[in-house]
């Protein structure tokens, strides 16, 4: 079931047009990634979501009715750029946003109390935000995400300000919710994490959507044209090709991708003349190389 | 989960800015030190004025050729004026060395010329000569009434002060009118609201200021609508100050009504209290009367009202301004527009008490931005009729819905936009851009 429909939404501030004509939907249940560069309309795509601003042209619906107020109470909308008062204590703060989500003041404190414990951040609760580090501000801006028990989250850059350990704390709280039933929309730059965790992606640019789909079939599609290998000896060989584009080159290892008939099996034949081959590997892309891709063929076509 | 309507959130909003403001130490010690501060303000001049006339006790030579004057100057004042023989040249060594603060020389034709001399270091302030020519003055009439052959009885006669005494009809009949106590019951209610204005005016802006640098205000924005947030906040912060207010008038009404009239009944001799001073410094300028003036509940009814409705009508339009800055020292040059017609009614608070029933102090009071200082200000030093009142009271209420409606429109467009500087153009455009 789609519990989040964009459809064709557009959103103008007075000639700029910040997004232009963008539809796709949400399955329940799943991880969406939405993705883009810096500029490309992703944060006003995420308000019109969540109901801070109305789109000019086009609607957003989630679960089944057209986004409104009473649809807030059940979005967990984490910014990237983060805030909290700095001088209110954590817990006062934690049940503010929690009774703004339409909790009673009893449940938005034994919620944040449950949520600080598993967090273990319980000896916080009468710290004021001033006095906490950085990392653990951002572990109270995350627990006002999801105090609510929202059906949808929307976080974007997530694990920025985390440390590794947290991260992983973090990355195995979205799993839970997402087997619990949750709805997650991820916006990061970070590609591995998409491909960690999301399902579905919509890359976004310059306002306009260009691509969008399954994970899994938009690297089928962009077929397995990628090469890792690895071997002893020197890499002359490689200079032989030229229809070569290296992601990664050192002297005993390349990943790069092939184009213009050049085939898997020609290199391999050239490279074992020489040398002994470790590892031979064809891959799909990564998204990292198709959001670059996309990316730059976009501006390139913007631009003729 | 209940899902549960936008009157619970603005309930949230209002609840948690009120909670957090009162809490914190600096409302409570303004709260009780306020009253303290403002009873400083007012009566410390006063006390200064009152003990400063009598502080520095002078020594007078007197140097008497008419021999029969320089007696009776001695006897209105016998701790500063003294009889003396000395030359001219001696007492001028006298004062050049300090021992002596001046010597007064009346001539022998003094009553027929009126002309005396006094020789002093300089200096010395407008009250000791004024005390000075008046102690001889008194004197010398005293002394011509009877060269001219007037009776002594007649004398004292003339001698007889006056007192005109303000009466006040009433429908009941006359009171005791406090013309002047009420001009300052006027001045001190306006500048306390113009006072209350400003302060919970910046509280308003700043809080903006505070959600928006913090970017909390994205949250929150994710979670209410933008009118609710920015009127919680309004509706919070005016709930503090309403507290604030409340508490005064209590505390004035206790003072005023219950331990006023156990005071006045100690000291309702007003005659006593005169005679006094009297003795204190004979030329003392009485203040209008020791007595509390009867102040109306209306005019606390009033004083809640005007700074009630001045605070929202100004605290929209800070919130609004607050709203288009990224930080706190952007918002002055914005706040320009906003605060001067707060501050020009306080320069035209003495021109209205003093023509409190003026066609022009009637405009200017009726104007909404001016309306909270200077109506309260007639208010106090006049009877103002009715329908002047209403007028107020209507005009001010439309004042605050456009207020709040143009304030609401910028504070939407203002809370999202980061990164530049806008200018009151801009903020007349986002009045008009459309949701």
């Amino acid at each position: 079931m789609d519990i989040l429909k964009v459809n064709s939404i557009v959103k103008r501030f007075g000639d700029f047009e910040a997004v232009s004509n963008v539809t796709f939907s949400v399955e329940q249940g799943t991880v969406f990634g939405l993705l883009g560069p810096n500029g490309a309309g992703k944060t006003t795509t995420i308000r019109m979501m969540t109901n801070i601003l109305k789109p000019d042209e086009g609607e957003v619906s989630l679960f089944g009715e057209k986004v409104g107020s009473l649809q807030q109470n059940r979005i967990g909308y984490l910014p990237e750029e983060r805030g909290l008062y700095k001088k209110i204590k954590v817990i006062d703060q934690l049940i503010y946003f929690g009774q703004l989500k339409g909790m009673s003041r009893s449940d938005a404190q034994s919620e944040a109390r449950k949520w600080l414990k598993k967090l273990d951040a319980e000896t916080w609760e009468t710290k004021k935000i001033q006095e906490l580090s950085k990392g653990m501000q951002q572990k109270v801006q995350f627990i006002t995400t999801i105090l609510h028990n929202p059906d949808l989250l929307i976080l974007d850059e997530p694990f920025s300000g985390f440390d590794p350990i947290n991260t992983e704390i973090i990355k195995k709280i979205i799993s839970d919710l997402k087997s619990e039933g949750k709805t997650i929309i991820l916006s990061t730059h970070i590609m591995e994490q998409v491909e960690q965790l999301c399902d579905h992606i919509c890359l976004i640019d310059k306002g306009k959507m260009i691509l969008s789909g399954m994970v899994r079939e938009i690297k089928k599609n962009y077929g397995r044209d990628t090469i890792l290998m690895e071997w002893d000896g020197d890499d002359l060989f490689l200079n032989e090709f030229s229809n070569i584009k290296y992601i990664n080159r050192s002297n005993n290892r390349a990943e790069f991708r092939i184009t213009d008939g050049l085939t898997p099996m020609l290199i391999l034949q050239k490279a074992s003349q020489k040398n002994n081959i470790y590892k031979f590997e064809l891959a799909e892309p990564s998204l990292n190389e198709i959001f670059i891709d996309v990316v730059t063929k976009q501006g390139v076509d913007n631009e003729s | 989960m209940n899902p549960k309507g936008s009157t619970s959130k603005i309930k949230t909003i209002i609840v948690h800015e009120y909670l957090t403001k009162v809490k914190t130490k600096g409302f409570i010690i303004a709260t009780i030190l306020g009253p303290l501060l403002l009873l400083a303000v007012i009566f410390i001049p006063i006390l200064v004025t009152m003990l400063g006339a009598d502080s520095t006790e002078r020594k007078i030579a007197i140097v008497d050729y008419t021999e029969k004057l320089g007696k009776e100057i001695v006897n209105s004042d016998t701790s500063k004026y003294f009889l003396t023989n000395y030359s001219p040249e001696t007492l001028r060594k006298e004062v050049l060395s300090g021992k002596l603060d001046g010597y007064l020389v009346i001539p022998k034709d003094f009553l027929k010329r009126g002309e005396a001399d006094v020789y002093t270091m300089g200096g010395g302030g407008i009250g000791f000569l004024n005390t000075l020519e008046s102690n001889v003055r008194e004197v010398a009439r005293k002394e011509r009434l009877r060269e001219a052959g007037v009776d002594l009885s007649v004398i004292n006669l003339v001698e007889e002060g006056v007192d005109i005494n303000t009466q006040k009809i009433t429908k009941e009949g006359t009171e005791k009118d406090y013309a002047e106590a009420y001009a300052v019951v006027g001045y001190v209610f306006g500048f306390i609201i113009y006072t209350l204005m400003l302060l919970y005016g910046s509280f308003v802006s700043r809080g903006v200021i505070e959600e928006k640098a913090n970017r909390i205000i994205e949250v929150i924005a994710s979670s209410a609508r933008p009118f609710e947030i920015m009127m919680g906040k309004v509706i919070g912060i005016g709930c503090v100050g309403l507290t604030q207010v409340l508490f005064w008038v209590i505390l004035s009404g206790v003072l005023l009504y219950l331990i006023a009239p156990m005071l006045g009944g100690m000291a309702s001799d007003p005659e006593m209290l005169k005679t006094q001073m009297m003795n204190q410094n004979q030329n003392m300028v009485m203040p209008t009367s020791f007595e509390i003036p009867n102040i109306s509940p209306w005019i606390f009814v009033a004083f809640i009202f005007y700074f009630l409705s001045g605070y929202f009508l100004y605290a929209t339009l800070f919130a609004a301004v607050g709203s288009a800055v990224d930080q706190e020292s952007d918002a002055q040059q914005l706040q320009m527009p906003i605060m001067l017609p707060i501050i020009i009614p306080i320069l035209l608070v003495g021109y209205v008490i003093s023509n409190p029933e003026s066609t022009i102090s009637v405009i200017l009071s009726l104007f909404p931005l001016f309306t909270p200082i200077l109506m309260m200000v007639r208010v106090a030093a006049t009877p103002v009729p009715l329908w002047q009142i209403i007028a107020s009271i209507v005009l001010m209420l439309g004042s605050f819905y456009g207020c709040v409606w143009m304030a609401a429109r910028i504070y939407r467009v203002g809370i999202l936009m980061y990164g530049k500087k806008p200018n009151l153009k801009d903020l007349f455009k986002w009045v008009r851009q459309s949701g």
